[in-house]
């Protein structure tokens, strides 16, 4: 399982020039394609993103390849524990209104935290781009909205002179600042993963040739110190700080969307809605 | 390589990621959550039907138990009443096979009787027999002359009849 992890880890090293030092870069760029208001850059995190996209696609059906009413495959076990799990979340913190969210959320968890364990393997984690993590971010902002505009477009802008007049636009900065503060958190989380990574990695290479810079040969320019030590580290930046921020992304989603949305409020105007289509039927007979 | 910003926020990079959220919503529901949920409805309604058959099974088995136990009663009594009645044909036939047996005895017994009767006489009326012959053989040597047999044997019989008579009588 961790032999992966330790190849990736010794290639990256040996990969990385010594004399490279501190730098701190975004992801590369394979080509540039132009389009209206700026040119649209394909680097890593797009294909990262693709490539996870179509190892997922390949991972469900592998899942549900065979499962069976009687289930006699341990991976129909392991799949039916997950959805079974994901549902149980999504129906305790959102309701039964919101039970066809599951699907969206499970989305949102195995994107984000797939996307950021692929530092684990020395790939570029596409959540640590802003850009990728803003368009999720934009799509939650998106749905939240909606579900708010569901209760009527003027319930919605009175949403915002709620509980006094005099915060609107206290109300106002705080809709927009959803998105962005849930972007750059979890942007933020994961690069500075990165960032602390590269510095570690950094430091023990100059501590190494410090120390051990006296062997002979080539001997003396192998980062030694570098072989174990990042892994420790890695093992909190790289899966427990990916896998929280994927729990975090997706308890933040579901609590903005259910209450964004008032079930009391929505029934009572549909109910309106319908006696005003009656009495509409009655008035025209 | 050219590589971005750290920090390079561009339009067309959000749109492509909140499309690529959108496809990975779209492929779970339709690759995992549909077909999950396809079998989970089947294995219900395979439960639910495992179900009805049990309990069908069941209803039938008490419905054959009921039954089988009203059968057992009647048989029972049925065989009782073979049992009493077989009983009295028996104690019948018994009393009427005994009845039978002691008339066949009585009858048998009065035969015997009767036969012994008759011996009894035919010995009596021999004895008388010789006796007269008896005595008339020795009345002749006696008086050594032919007497009339046939007047003697009348006096005789007569004689003896007395006697026989008092025998009888005695």
């Amino acid at each position: 399982m961790l032999l992966p992890i330790v190849a990736a880890m010794v290639l990256k090293v040996i990969f990385t020039p010594a004399s490279q030092g501190v730098e701190i870069t975004g992801a590369l760029i394979y080509f540039t394609i132009p389009m209206p208001f700026m040119d649209l850059p394909i680097g890593e995190s797009q294909v990262n993103s693709w490539l996870l996209i179509i190892s997922i696609i390949f991972l469900c059906l592998f899942m549900t390849h065979g499962i069976k009413e009687r289930p006699n495959l341990k991976r129909q076990y392991v799949i039916e524990w997950a959805v079974d799990k994901v549902k149980a979340m999504v129906g305790e913190s959102m309701g039964e209104y919101f039970a066809g969210f599951a699907s969206f959320i499970a989305g949102i968890m195995v994107l984000s935290a797939f996307s950021s364990l692929m530092s684990l393997v020395g790939l570029f984690p596409p959540t640590s781009d802003i850009n990728v993590v803003a368009g999720w971010a934009i799509l939650v902002f998106f749905i939240i909205t909606y579900y708010k505009m569901k209760c009527g477009p003027v319930n919605y802008l009175k949403g915002f002179t709620k509980p006094v007049a005099l915060l609107l636009p206290i109300n106002i900065i705080s809709e927009f600042a959803t998105p962005v503060s849930m972007a750059f958190r979890h942007y933020g989380n994961i690069l500075s993963g990165t960032v602390i990574s590269v510095l570690l990695g950094a430091a023990l290479r100059t501590l190494s040739a410090k120390i051990l810079g006296w062997l002979p040969g080539f001997l003396g320019d192998i980062p030694y110190l570098q072989v174990g030590i990042p892994a420790v580290l890695s093992l909190y930046f790289d899966v427990f700080s990916s896998l929280l921020q994927a729990y975090i992304f997706a308890m933040l989603t579901m609590m903005y969307v259910s209450s964004a949305f008032d079930y009391d409020l929505y029934s009572q105007r549909q109910n309106d809605k319908q006696k005003k289509k009656q009495k509409k039927a009655a008035a025209n007979a | 390589m050219q590589t971005s910003e750290i920090i390079s926020v561009n339009i067309w990079q959000i749109i492509i990621s909140l499309c690529n959220l959108l496809i990975i919503f779209v492929i779970l529901k339709k690759l995992l959550f549909k077909p999950i949920q396809k079998m989970l409805d089947k294995r219900k309604n395979m439960i639910d039907e495992q179900y009805d058959k049990a309990q069908k099974a069941q209803d039938d088995a008490e419905a054959a138990k009921a039954e089988w136990d009203d059968k057992m009663s009647t048989a029972d009594a049925e065989a009782k009443g073979i049992i009493d009645s077989a009983n009295k044909r028996a104690e019948k036939i018994n009393e009427k096979a005994a009845l039978e047996a002691r008339e066949k005895a009585d009858a048998i017994v009065r035969q015997a009787q009767v036969d012994a009767d008759l011996e009894r006489k035919k010995a009596v009326d021999d004895i008388k027999k010789e006796i007269v012959d008896v005595s008339s053989c020795l009345a002749e040597k006696i008086i050594e002359r032919e007497i009339d047999v046939d007047d003697h044997r009348k006096l005789i019989d007569s004689f003896i009849d007395k006697i026989g008579e008092d025998d009888d009588n005695q």
